[in-house]
């Protein structure tokens, strides 16, 4: 069959429309992104001499810093993630019954307030004389430290914005270990220990890993938590990238910058999804 | 029973008929009225995108109008730069950029000076025709219409640094290192430039040398070191309110009145009696020029809003709309300074306004920003990394 002759086929020519909707609005600004980080520094016009200048200057520069920032908040948040949620999800699974529906809607419900509002909401919580240090205060005449502005109350920040992301997918992951299965390893003789390492863990990994990556990608992401809880006090890449693009502006640095950070988070996901195949996991092939 | 008596070729007939028809009249309609008859653009600071500004002419024109509010002036010259010049009709910016930058490039275009410079007679007696940053270099064209401005260079909670104190040792609170842990630097990295380059003892608005560049970067990595945290302008009242901090930089009128508006008059900007600045001075202040954008296909309302913004009612509108409160240009005419009330003086520091703007110099294009610009980011950026 030639080319043209598969490219209209039925089922191409029907998908045409939103392949070229995926291409102008997907593929299109990620190349313009792409282009921009090869042209010279402070100037708007893609049509001029391209090179890896903005490159060099990165690596020149103490970029490093905000990469190390983002990254290792991102890690540090996934792992307190793992830790907070696969308790909660096994009790959404298994333990709290009829009540399950009504957490899971409380864990729910933040979403629907904008993520500004909430971390803000923090701010008034814990600042001199707010609602937390004012009243202990007020009651007990205590004035300890507040806890503003610090890089404690950033990653507490993230830790509570991205909670559903790991929470849900890995509620998912619990719920698909077969209770039958955990049984019959209890009646085989396993203990508990054995059972949560060798039945319920690996056949909830799916769910987990997705988890993993999910709240990853968006933590190495994430700006207004720096911003607002901690007060500037950690410059991550996404404020870099920011300023380059607003107060710089610096569209070709700031375009560099962001597609260093697409290469570093998609080699990341890349070297996990390698160790962890989704499809076979999830029983596709 | 079918009524249609119409054969195919009539009705082939009359429908190419009737399109040629609709496109004549389409393309006449454009000649008699421009498309952008009933639209507006507008790219400003915030208060002009307000619906007690914008509603009013709205229903009187009939006209759609958009307003975006940016918070920087660099990002908003730069997009008419990157080619938005088709899209937006008016532009408000700090005022060296009309003068300097916007109408050099070809960016903006001159309005009628027969038809604006009557309001300038009527506004305060720094702002008399001709009045310089509205102008051309040349002096001959009229470039835009002033009406906000204010000082702005620091704010300090009274209850912690009297007025007098903090007039008197100026720039020198982020010299003194017991200071540290005490002040909030507000992210207005423009601003935050010419700052640290008062803080370290020379004038902003002219090029440095190397040396005064690496006192300027050992400034700005001693000066975020020392910040209890940088934020927005809401964050820092509200740590000043709350006492977690006793004083900012960068802040005037514009940035403490939303919490002087809350009661909060014990916050309060300060201007330093002298400093570094031209002619001994020791504080900055900006007054924001609107103008019309070199728009091929401007929209006939542009000049049109410039006037409806001056008139009285809406220049006390202008001050107090939502966000931040500032002085107009108006209030030198009494009909509009007589609408504001006595609280709204005190927000705005009234009191105070003249002498604060007689010890300002004001807002000027730094020649070497890009480059103080990336070493202030890197200062940041090696402070956040220990």
């Amino acid at each position: 069959m030639s080319v043209l002759a598969q490219i209209f086929r039925p089922g191409m020519r029907h998908a045409l429309p939103i392949l070229v909707f995926l291409l102008g609005g997907f593929a299109a600004p990620l190349l313009a992104v792409i282009a921009f980080s090869f042209v010279p520094s402070r100037t708007f016009s893609l049509w001029s001499d391209w090179s890896f200048d903005n490159y060099v200057e990165i690596f020149n520069s103490s970029s490093y810093i905000t990469f190390v920032w983002s990254l290792g908040l991102a890690a540090a948040t996934v792992a307190i993630l793992a830790v907070i949620c696969y308790p909660v999800a096994f009790g959404l699974t298994r333990v709290f019954g009829r009540y399950a529906t009504l957490i899971t809607l409380l864990f729910t419900l933040p979403l629907f307030v904008s993520e500004n509002v909430r971390l803000y909401g923090w701010i008034l919580i814990f600042i001199k004389n707010g609602v937390l240090l004012g009243t202990l205060k007020s009651l007990f005449g205590w004035e300890p430290e507040s806890i503003v502005f610090t890089h404690g109350l950033t990653l507490m920040g993230m830790v509570y914005v991205y909670l559903p992301f790991m929470l849900f997918p890995t509620t998912l992951g619990v719920s698909m270990v077969p209770q039958q299965t955990r049984d019959a390893a209890f009646d085989l003789g396993a203990s508990r220990w054995q059972v949560f390492r060798e039945i319920d863990l690996p056949l909830a990994m799916p769910g987990i890993v997705i988890g993993f990556l999910l709240t990853f990608v968006l933590a190495v992401g994430a700006i207004a938590e720096a911003k607002v809880l901690g007060g500037q006090q950690i410059i991550p890449i996404t404020h870099d990238i920011e300023i380059a693009f607003t107060y710089a502006q610096n569209w070709p640095l700031g375009a560099a910058l962001s597609v260093l950070l697409m290469l570093v988070v998609g080699t990341l996901v890349l070297i996990v999804l390698r160790r962890f195949d989704l499809d076979a996991i999830l029983g596709r092939r | 029973m079918s009524t249609f008596k119409q054969t195919r070729r009539d009705f082939l007939q009359n429908s190419a008929l009737m399109a040629g028809g609709l496109a004549v009249g389409g393309l006449t309609g454009m000649g008699a009225a421009s498309a952008r008859a009933k639209e507006l653009n507008i790219l400003c600071w915030e208060g002009y995108n307000s619906a007690q500004v914008l509603d009013p002419f709205r229903e009187s024109t009939g006209a759609t109008i958009r307003a975006e509010s940016l918070t920087n002036d660099p990002t908003m010259i730069n997009r008419l730069r990157a080619g938005e010049t088709n899209i937006w009709d008016l532009i408000n910016v700090n005022n060296p950029w009309a003068r300097k930058i916007m109408y050099p490039e070809g960016l903006i275009k001159p309005i009628d000076r027969a038809r604006f410079e009557p309001y300038f007679d009527k506004m305060l007696p720094g702002f008399k025709p001709p009045y310089k940053w509205a102008m051309d270099d040349a002096g001959a064209q009229l470039l835009g219409m002033a009406q906000r401005f204010g000082p702005y260079s620091f704010v300090v909670n009274t209850d912690k640094i009297s007025r007098a104190t903090a007039e008197d040792q100026g720039w020198d609170l982020w010299n003194d290192a017991a200071n540290n842990g005490k002040y909030g630097v507000q992210a207005s990295d423009d601003w935050n430039v010419f700052d640290i380059c008062c803080i370290a003892g020379f004038d902003p608005f002219r090029e440095h040398t190397d040396e005064e560049v690496a006192k300027y970067s050992e400034t700005a990595k001693r000066v975020y070191k020392g910040a209890k945290m940088v934020g927005d302008l809401a964050t820092m009242n509200q740590a000043l309110v709350s006492g977690e901090i006793d004083f900012y930089l960068t802040g005037g009128t514009y940035s403490c009145s939303p919490a002087r508006a809350d009661g909060a008059l014990n916050i309060r900007a300060v201007t330093p009696l002298r400093g570094p600045l031209e002619g001994g001075k020791g504080g900055i202040s900006w007054i924001e020029i609107t103008s019309v954008v070199n728009n091929p296909d401007i929209s006939d309302h542009a000049e049109d809003f410039l006037e409806y913004v001056q008139s009285p009612e809406m220049s006390h509108t202008v001050a107090f709309a939502e966000g931040t409160f500032n002085p107009v240009t108006q209030m030198g005419n009494s009909a509009c300074f007589d609408l504001f009330t006595k609280e709204e003086l005190d927000i705005i520091q009234w009191d105070s306004l003249e002498e604060e703007m007689a010890r300002s110099v004001e807002y000027d294009i730094v020649p070497d920003y890009d480059k103080l610009l990336d070493v202030m980011t890197a200062a940041k950026r090696e402070v956040s990394g220990g």
